[in-house]
């Protein structure tokens, strides 16, 4: 009998013991981050280009420091979310500009999680195709520091052997990429396995097309007066099904990563890639004597009409709880002056947004840093739309298209579909 | 504090059945830590979990709306959400076939008197002990137009046969229940070896006295006595199937388009490429219902089975 009492008392203290320890983990609030006026904590998704950025930082602020973390995009993505919602984010965060992605400016700012930033002094600094993109009913939340474009880029060495010269029109592209084919090295690479890579080449070409025939294109989508399936959205997915045709890419594009595809254009198996400007670093990384030059891929036969995406890469937000807010502003105030912005865009491969900073860049994106200049440039299509489904639609479209499971026209209208439904 | 109770030494229970000492039944309130620890650890939070099945939560925002049942009947319209129902079942059924033959056939070579047995079954068990995750990238290196599996055939003069493996949307599905079955075959085997050598040589030899044939002996005698092994593996693949995630995000990513998606490759983009979370546990729901269901009904077939044969 002894023994059986106490085995009762025992079970009943484990159980009421589990019970505490459940109940207080709900609320539990880890206080113990050093919180105080000189720790700074940030996650990224720059990884690479931060710890640099960060090292400056810290340089010239004598005692301060930075707990950060870095993280895939995907990762990042479902971890602060979950941070913001639960009270535990960072006091700087990586965001991405304007809408269409879970850890988007207007995404994040809607539900207040998001500082207001615009009176720092850069905010009205930034150039308007920025503002746009940085910023949620008139307010600024993200510090955009730089800037990619999107185009072909072309391996010099190869293209020299092959004994053909960069294509400039359309119809010299086609004549090219048949060229290419023949002599058994293909135009470009294309590794659409990452399903991200199939907007790239569409991208480059409804710049031009799209955007080239009505600049106001995306203000008459949002109000309704135009739609993809009925535009020259229908032109441009014709232009890539002629390229695939007209044999600009290697074979078996749905089954070639991004990373294998890098190692084609980087070794010579083809002449480029149609890819961001991030690419050349990666390229050099796999062949460092190899020479990449970016230029506009030809959508029609006028060069004088061409445009290059170009947009705001990921910039920085800071969160509206943070514990260290005036930390985060002096790291915001960094990244975005003339010496931080020059750093993180050079680690990048990437463009200033701010004409102020004296970025050294890489000679293989003149043509592109002339686009720039020119105004000759249109936002990446996607930071625009509604919701994220628009894209996603988007890209495993793509992929059906290259393995003949649905039309472009389909497509396009599945986009329209989840276009209409809006936020 | 309990565990002594009804604890014997697995060899020894046939030889000592009548020594068997008082049984002493535990009272009632025992099962309360473990009860508490499941409820508050799996029950509680799982519910809290379900209810967001029921609103339209993106994930971040706390102002969501309790939208009753529109998550699941949007499902119904989802094309995408119906045909990953069926990649899902055509998979696990596909896996739980091809795995288990394999496994069992494996299980029988090594567990005949072949000199080379014991190094054989380290060999083929090994991919099982291999992160799923690992394996599947190594496989899409293989797979790819120029990797290893496409010069191969290059080589011995098969042009035609080389394939676009994880590129055809046609193809893709299964090459994903190839690399589960190439790496998990040896796992079933292990079970079914295991179940294989619980049967005792007497038996066999007196089958052989009546001079029976190596299929009967396989159907009267193996069959039968390996129905627990049998239940166990049909068990484990099939729900390992139905749940699959980790092979086909790094196979395919559920590509090309929509080809290769699981129920769980869904939730996964549902939830953290669209932010739709209320959506996305909506799928996870139907998920655990289905796999309820499928060994629910599977357990008490195969148990009938079981004792029928035994």
């Amino acid at each position: 009998m002894k023994t059986r009492r106490y085995a009762a008392l025992v079970s009943a203290l484990t159980a009421v013991t589990l019970a505490a320890a459940c109940s207080s983990g709900t609320n539990a609030n880890s206080g113990s981050d050093g919180g105080g006026g000189t720790t700074l904590t940030l996650a990224s998704v720059d990884q690479g280009s931060i710890e640099e950025v960060i090292k400056a930082f810290e340089a010239a602020n004598p005692g301060v420091k930075v707990t950060f973390t870095t993280s895939g995009a995907d990762q990042y993505q479902a971890q602060i979310r979950t941070q913001l919602s639960s009270g535990t984010a960072p006091d700087v965060m990586t965001v991405w500009p304007g809408n269409g992605n879970p850890g988007a400016t207007y995404v994040l700012s809607k539900p207040g999680y998001l500082l207001d930033l615009s009176d720092q002094p850069w905010a009205a600094q930034l150039p308007d195709s920025f503002k746009q993109v940085a910023q949620y009913e008139g307010k600024t939340y993200n510090a955009l520091f730089g800037l990619n474009g999107i185009g072909a880029v072309y391996n010099d060495d190869a293209l020299k052997k092959s004994g053909l010269t960069a294509p400039k029109t359309w119809t010299e592209l086609l004549t090219f990429c048949g060229d290419a084919a023949a002599k058994g090295t293909p135009a470009f690479a294309l590794g659409i396995q990452d399903n991200w890579v199939t907007q790239l080449v569409l991208y480059a070409l409804a710049a031009t097309t799209v955007f080239g025939a009505d600049k106001e294109f995306d203000a008459k989508l949002q109000s309704g007066q135009a739609t993809f399936s009925d535009s020259q959205w229908t032109a441009a997915m014709g232009k890539y099904q002629d390229m695939q045709k007209a044999g600009c890419f290697q074979k078996n594009p749905l089954g070639t990563s991004y990373e294998a595809s890098q190692t084609l254009a980087a070794t010579g198996k083809t002449l480029g890639i149609v890819q961001g400007n991030w690419i050349i670093g990666l390229l050099k990384g796999k062949n460092p004597n190899g020479k990449f030059t970016m230029t506009a891929l030809p959508a029609t036969d006028d060069p004088a009409t061409f445009l290059m995406p170009a947009a705001a890469g990921a910039g920085y937000g800071v969160n509206a709880k943070a514990k260290n807010k005036d930390l985060a502003l002096k790291f915001i105030t960094f990244i975005m002056s003339p010496e931080g912005m020059k750093l993180f865009n050079e680690k990048q491969g990437s463009l200033p947004t701010l004409s102020s900073a004296g970025t050294t860049v890489d000679p293989g994106l003149a043509e592109l840093t002339t686009f720039v200049k020119d105004n000759r440039t249109v936002p990446f299509m996607d930071q625009l739309w509604p919701n994220a489904k628009v894209q996603q639609t988007m890209l495993s479209g793509l992929q059906e298209v290259f393995s003949n499971q649905a039309t472009p026209a389909d497509v396009l209208q599945q986009m329209d579909a989840e276009y209409k439904k809006g936020a | 504090m309990t565990a002594d109770l009804q604890v014997r030494p697995p060899g020894r229970t046939a030889s000592a059945p009548r020594t068997r000492r008082r049984r002493i039944t535990p009272p009632w309130w025992f099962i309360l830590p473990a009860l508490l620890l499941f409820t508050f650890v799996v029950l509680v939070p799982s519910a809290r979990g379900v209810y967001y099945a029921f609103t339209d939560w993106d994930g971040l925002d706390p102002d969501f709306a309790v939208i009753g049942l529109r998550n699941f009947t949007d499902m119904l319209d989802d094309g995408d959400a119906l045909q990953a129902v069926w990649h899902t079942l055509l998979i696990a059924v596909a896996i739980t076939v091809i795995q288990n033959g394999i496994g069992l056939l494996l299980a029988l070579g090594v567990n005949s008197l072949i000199k080379t047995r014991n190094f054989l079954r380290v060999l083929l068990f090994a991919p099982a002990v291999i992160t799923p995750i690992v394996t599947a990238y190594l496989w899409r290196n293989l797979l790819g137009p120029d990797g290893a599996v496409n010069s191969l055939l290059g080589a011995v003069g098969l042009d035609s046969w080389r394939q676009d493996w994880l590129g055809d949307p046609d193809l893709a599905l299964w090459m994903i229940v190839l690399v589960v079955v190439w790496q998990f075959a040896g796992y079933s085997m292990v079970i079914f070896l295991a179940g294989l050598q619980s049967i005792p040589r007497e038996i066999y030899e007196a089958a052989a006295i009546d001079g029976t044939g190596a299929l009967r002996r396989f159907w009267s005698i193996v069959r039968p006595l390996l129905a627990p092994a049998i239940t166990i593996n049909l068990m484990l693949s099939i729900i390992g199937g139905i749940k699959l995630f980790d092979q086909v995000y790094a196979l395919t990513g559920g590509g090309p388009g929509h080809a290769t998606d699981t129920i769980s490759t869904l939730i996964y983009k549902d939830a953290f490429t669209l932010g739709e979370f209320g959506y996305s546990i909506a799928l996870a729901v139907v998920l655990t219902i289905i796999v309820a269901i499928v060994s629910a009904g599977q357990y008490s077939v195969l148990s009938r089975n079981e004792k029928a044969a035994s």
